[in-house]
């Protein structure tokens, strides 16, 4: 009776594990899902909604960019795109299209920069900002200051550092790197923008 | 005992996944670069013949690995002189550390900088204006000054700053150098000391587009092996400011290093950079520098033979960017020593360096 007993017992316990682990797995996926949906795309929201201001709507989309759009603006900016598709944002108030924003990553010294560009309705840059930055040096790329430089800036303005763009000391590579990015999102929402 | 155990499981599992989880625009993997320099060195010295030497100065690869958005490893491993043999050129692992990153402060573990001047955090060659590094950055500032340890940074609003704990110094190399400051010193992480720490602390702003303004505090006691002598107490301050912007660069560094129980008091020196972009008037493509440095470096304040080694330096030099990454340089200049009777020194440097 005794060892009928203990069975009975391993059973419940190896019934309670299994449970104990499928419900694990269930709050692994979930909080992982939770975790991936929030965060930078949260945040860039966060930052449009803080721009716009909370009565606009906000319409979201994953772009693709193809692979001939990518090497005609990559030619033209002299930067490879990080990624095949970019979030982009259409910003609406009363049926009116208050502008957009695009999400995208450019390669810093040995991390990706998540950086957001805001345009108005016409594709000129009226608000760039880094939503992720994960180097231990340049992080001075986020600053307000500097970014202050692209506004009004298209596709067609120079985009240079050091000539138009002002550098920062210490910050080479990430300077480089985010003013060639919003040059390459300035090229890309005239092309998209349509599409949104 | 059993529920705690699966239950310790539960959350271990949900904490796992909030470490590990990343978002679409984050992938683990490896990063590679580097930087380099090739000079061409010709030294007068007074009417004698002049030394002309070509140096594959400098050869560095960067790598580096990201586990996670916060857990990184970076290293740069140095080939000197192109060349290592009986004691020439050098093979040195200048960077090589663990990094946990978040938004407002990070913290780093392995062989890695103290943060001093311009160009011992910074020191691809695209970023300062001569062929060779600016001689304060070698005889006040020990560039490159690494070694194992700790440290500390974090950034908010316009400012930054680093804290670090790190070996110290051997005393001796400081006694028999004397007249290099504490460049002498350095352990170079090779199985170093650790009875005395180097404790380094900065801070700078960067608000302004363009400008750069910080300083710096170190202090240690660097060690002696003969019995019964003293360390020699050793406190660097130093001040930095560079400004590149609308086609100017102008650069500025001062530091002092205070000695105790030692033949020298101290050892001092500055530098002024003053340049323009004139391939704005030119409309080249690229950025021409024009410029011209003044350095003055007295390292051994107080030393019976202070006369010999005090010297002022006047450089002019021109800079071509074709891109950020790249620059060709050409320099003249003049050195001249305290001691009347010392020859003057003419130099000319010739030199292209990269970085990517």
């Amino acid at each position: 009776m005794e060892q009928i007993s203990g069975g009975r017992n391993i059973n419940r316990r190896r019934f309670s594990l299994v449970r104990y682990l499928v419900y694990s797995y269930g709050l692994f996926i979930f909080s992982g899902s939770q975790l991936i949906a929030g965060g930078i795309k949260d945040d860039a929201e966060l930052l449009i909604k803080s721009y716009f201001g909370n009565e606009v709507s906000v319409d979201f989309k994953k772009v693709s960019v193809d692979p001939e759009l990518q090497r005609t603006i990559s030619k033209k900016v002299k930067q490879r795109f990080y990624r095949n598709e970019v979030y982009t944002w259409k910003i609406m108030k009363d049926d009116d299209i208050r502008g957009y924003a695009i999400l995208d990553n450019v390669k810093g010294k040995s991390l990706p920069i998540t950086f957001l560009v805001l345009f108005d309705p016409n594709g000129q840059v009226i608000h760039s900002a880094v939503i992720k930055y994960r180097e231990p040096i340049g992080g001075e790329i986020g600053h307000p200051n500097w970014n202050r430089q692209f506004l009004g800036y298209t596709a067609d303005s120079l985009f240079r550092v050091g000539q138009d763009i002002d550098g920062i000391s210490g910050a080479t590579i990430s300077v480089n790197a985010m003013t060639r990015g919003i040059h390459k999102l300035s090229y890309l929402i005239q092309t998209i923008k349509n599409k949104l | 005992m059993y529920k705690k155990v699966a239950g310790g499981i539960m959350l271990l599992s949900v904490i796992t996944n909030f470490v590990m989880a990343q978002d679409e625009f984050f992938e683990p993997g490896f990063m590679v670069g580097g930087y380099g320099e090739l000079h061409y060195n010709s030294a007068k010295l007074g009417e004698a013949d002049a030394s002309k030497i070509m140096d594959f100065h400098r050869f560095i690869i960067y790598y580096g690995y990201n586990w996670t958005e916060k857990w990184s490893f970076k290293s740069e491993v140095e080939l000197e002189h192109n060349y290592v043999k009986d004691g020439d050129g050098e093979i040195e692992l200048e960077q090589a550390f663990v990094n946990y990153h978040t938004d407002k402060f990070g913290f780093q573990a392995g062989v890695i900088l103290p943060s001093v001047g311009l160009l011992n955090d910074f020191h691809e060659p695209p970023l300062f204006l001569s062929v060779e590094r600016p001689e304060y950055s070698k005889y006040i500032i020990p560039t490159t000054w690494f070694g194992n340890g700790v440290a500390l940074y974090g950034q908010s609003g316009g400012f930054s700053w680093k804290a670090v704990i790190h070996e110290g110094l051997n005393g001796d190399g400081i006694a028999s150098m004397w007249s290099q400051g504490i460049r002498g010193g350095r352990q170079k992480g090779y199985k170093s000391n650790a009875k005395e720490l180097l404790y380094n602390g900065r801070i700078a702003y960067t608000g302004v587009p363009g400008l750069r303004v910080g300083g710096s505090y170190s202090t240690t006691k660097a060690l002696r092996s003969e019995e019964g002598a003293k360390p020699i107490g050793v406190s660097l301050m130093e001040t930095h400011v560079k400004y590149d912007a609308n086609g100017i660069m102008a650069v500025a560094e001062w530091g002092n290093i205070s000695f105790t129980d030692h033949s020298v008091k101290s050892s001092t020196g500055y530098y002024v950079d003053l340049g323009y972009d004139i391939g704005r008037m030119l409309n080249l493509k690229g950025k021409l520098y024009s410029w011209i440095r003044m350095t003055d470096i007295n390292p051994g304040v107080g030393h019976d033979s202070e006369e010999g080694m005090h010297y002022s330096k006047i450089m002019f030099g021109l800079t071509y960017k074709p891109i950020n990454e790249i620059a060709f340089k050409l320099d003249y200049s003049t050195k001249t020593y305290s001691e009347k009777e010392a020859d003057k020194v003419t130099l000319v440097n010739l030199g292209v360096g990269y970085n990517f």
